[in-house]
């Protein structure tokens, strides 16, 4: 099927398409690691999530998060994921005194939208109470201009790394050479995208750190596109005109080793979400406020939930559905999807949490997804 | 132009500012020059090995640079490289003069040096220190010319068509040669009206061009880079030993270029402009092709490639 009569399926048909009725892209994984006997993703709790909300973790008014209630929130959201009666015997089920330990923030929206400094802080600071040095704990991004606005080393203990890949955009030098996936969109020249180095070569274990954000191509960006397209190097090519290869490329990304089994903890921040707009935040009025985090080890549980959370938003503000694949909303030539909630800049991919579902990176029917809630 | 300067096909320096100018030169380590014809005994008698420019026998080159284009559509920055390389290798034998703009006489004198043409070049005054250092370099690396390696044989009809053909292959980094008649040993044989290669099919240089991509398949290609979108590649080589020359057209150091070589060598060495020490990274062998990747590189990098 060539693009044209994609589009033109598309319009005809706004459903659900699935991995049968796209094209995939031929990709060609090239990776030394070998899986660990329990790959961090789906993890020890597939389809488990712990959803916790609270009411006073932040400030709408002012956007201010509150650190007391956040670490509350992180202390029972965890203690339900495993069962543990003490928070510190939860975190050192994921996270051992000798890891060298990734968190993976997401900082494309700031300053309006990221993972929230007190929320990071807290993540560092459990890591730490289970006995591992500050100097072993790596912040990471990928674009340094993106970190610069957010100052998470005023809220981390001292001596966390905050490290970024690209210093100048498009530097490739922090990643590496042996570790990427091949493939060709739309006929690029550089057809290989790279792990980051520290990603393969020294991070014992990472953990997630994404927001509650649309995405204007992906639909919505959780887990799975922050730990993909936040840990490869040359992946904005799978975007072009109104087309987005999103669909198989996240899912493929996170299922390269090592990345697939080090990546051991999901914790999605909710304070704070974009209903619109996404990834990026330019605009309060598309901000909205769920107070709400969520813990497990299925990045693909996590997302499927996230996909109503900003469904839901969506519908609420008279907005397109996030499955809406109506060629007549999309216009990839114009700057309307930053202002109007009812034009696509490209066919969005929701169903890419369906497809990484299918590659074994976690648990897609609502019906086998165990929520856990928990209101502080 | 008179080519008396072939004894070191260096590209030559322009100036046409009054031999008072003479002390600035020196200090550069200028010592051969063209200027116009009437100041020619002035800088003789200076100390100058120098020549009258005859620019009605030059060739003109368009000024290396790049241009970012915002893609409104994927919200990308694509480039477009402004070279030379396909004109040189469609017209070797030609004499060429660049009129520099500031802050493009090392890259244009970098560009004329890979791909072997006689030039002259006419340098804007504040990057003579520059365009003197890379004539330094290029003289440092010199060595007697190696075949170019290429994948495509160009039977060139002369067409402005099939010249922005060439330009985007070059581009692209699909390594041609343009050549009198098809020649078994390239992977493909390019002939506008034979077979596939239909005139009409030209129409969209850039279409076409992929095409002959996709039918040579990136497999087969000699040569790849990874990591940036203006730098453009000439190969040349015989027998087990390759050079790579790398021209970067972006105006700012690359860094971590990785580079794919079809061929297996067991040793590269890097010689790249205004990074003295650097050295080449991740080097290895793999599955018939040989990879390394350049830590940082500024206007011009040559990587010698040899095999046991």
């Amino acid at each position: 099927m060539n693009r044209r009569k994609f589009l033109q399926v598309a319009a005809a048909a706004p459903a659900i398409l699935s991995a049968e009725d796209h094209q995939l892209p031929k990709y060609r994984i090239v990776s030394h690691y070998t899986p660990a006997a329990q790959p961090g993703m789906p993890g020890p709790h597939p389809g488990q999530v712990v959803s916790v909300h609270a009411e006073g973790c932040i400030d709408v008014a002012t956007e201010k998060p509150s650190a007391a209630v956040v670490g509350e929130m992180m202390a029972r959201g965890m203690r339900a994921l495993t069962g543990d009666a003490d928070v510190r015997d939860s975190w050192a089920r994921f996270i051992a005194p000798s890891d060298v330990v990734g968190i993976k923030v997401n900082c494309s929206g700031a300053p309006g939208i990221m993972s929230t400094p007190e929320v990071v802080a807290e993540i560092a600071r459990n890591v730490v109470a289970v006995g591992v040095k500050p100097d072993q704990i790596w912040i990471y991004e990928r674009f340094q201009e993106q970190v610069n606005s957010v100052h998470y080393d005023r809220y981390v203990p001292q001596g966390v790394h905050i490290w970024t890949a690209e210093t100048s955009r498009g530097s490739t030098e922090s990643y590496d050479p042996a570790t990427y996936v091949e493939t060709t969109f739309f006929d690029e020249d550089d057809t290989r995208s790279n792990m980051i180095r520290l990603v393969s070569n020294r991070f014992t274990k990472i953990i997630n750190v994404p927001n509650m954000k649309d995405h204007g191509a992906a639909g919505v960006t959780g887990c799975l596109k922050n730990i993909a397209y936040g840990s490869f190097s040359n992946v904005a090519r799978s975007h072009s005109g109104a087309v987005t290869n999103t669909y198989s490329f996240i899912g493929t990304l996170a299922s390269v080793e090592p990345l697939h089994s080090r990546t051991v903890l999901q914790v999605m921040d909710g304070l704070r979400g974009v209903w619109h707009g996404g990834p990026f935040s330019p605009d309060r009025k598309f901000r909205f406020y769920p107070k709400r985090m969520m813990f497990g080890t299925d990045p693909v549980a996590i997302d499927r939930l996230l996909l109503d959370i900003i469904e839901n938003q969506r519908k609420s503000e008279h907005a397109l559905s996030v499955w809406d694949r109506s060629a007549s909303h999309v216009n990839p030539e114009a700057r309307d999807y930053e202002r109007n909630p009812n034009v696509n800049h490209f066919v969005r991919e929701p169903g890419h949490i369906q497809y990484a579902a299918s590659l074994g990176l976690g648990v897609y029917d609502l019906d086998k997804i165990k929520v856990t809630k928990i209101e502080v | 132009m008179a080519a008396l300067f072939l004894a070191v096909l260096l590209p030559t320096l322009f100036w046409d500012q009054p031999a008072d100018t003479a002390d600035t030169l020196r200090k550069a380590g200028i010592e051969r020059l063209y200027v116009p014809a009437d100041q020619v005994a002035a800088w003789k008698k200076a100390g100058f090995a120098a020549l009258p420019f005859d620019r009605a026998h030059s060739t003109k080159a368009a000024a290396p640079a790049v241009e970012y284009r915002m893609d409104v559509a994927s919200a990308t920055r694509i480039p477009w490289v402004d070279a030379n390389g396909w004109r040189f290798a469609r017209e070797p034998a030609r004499s060429y003069f660049y009129d520099a703009p500031k802050g493009s006489a090392a890259l244009a004198a970098a560009e004329a040096y890979a791909y072997g043409v006689e030039a002259a070049i006419h340098v804007a005054p504040d990057d003579l220190e520059a365009f003197a250092r890379m004539l330094k370099f290029l003289g440092a690396i010199d060595q007697p010319r190696l075949p170019v390696k290429a994948n495509i044989g160009v039977i060139d009809d002369g067409s402005a068509a099939m010249g922005e053909v060439l330009n985007l292959m070059a581009r692209h980094n699909l390594l041609f040669r343009v050549i009198p008649a098809p020649d078994p040993k390239y992977d493909l044989n390019l002939r506008l009206g034979t077979g596939e290669y239909t005139r009409e099919s030209i129409a969209n240089p850039y279409a076409f061009a992929m095409q002959i991509r996709r039918r040579l398949t990136d497999e087969k290609r000699l040569l790849r880079l990874y990591g940036s979108n203006v730098v453009l590649a000439l190969l040349t080589g015989d027998g087990g030993q390759a050079r790579v020359h790398l021209i970067n057209y972006g105006g700012r150091s690359v860094k971590g270029l990785r580079v794919r070589v079809l061929g297996s060598y067991a040793r590269g060495r890097l010689a790249a402009f205004d990074r003295d020490k650097a050295e080449l990274q991740d080097y290895g062998v793999l599955d018939g092709a040989t990879e390394f990747t350049i830590p940082e590189m500024g206007t011009y990098a040559i990587i010698d490639l040899t095999s046991p």
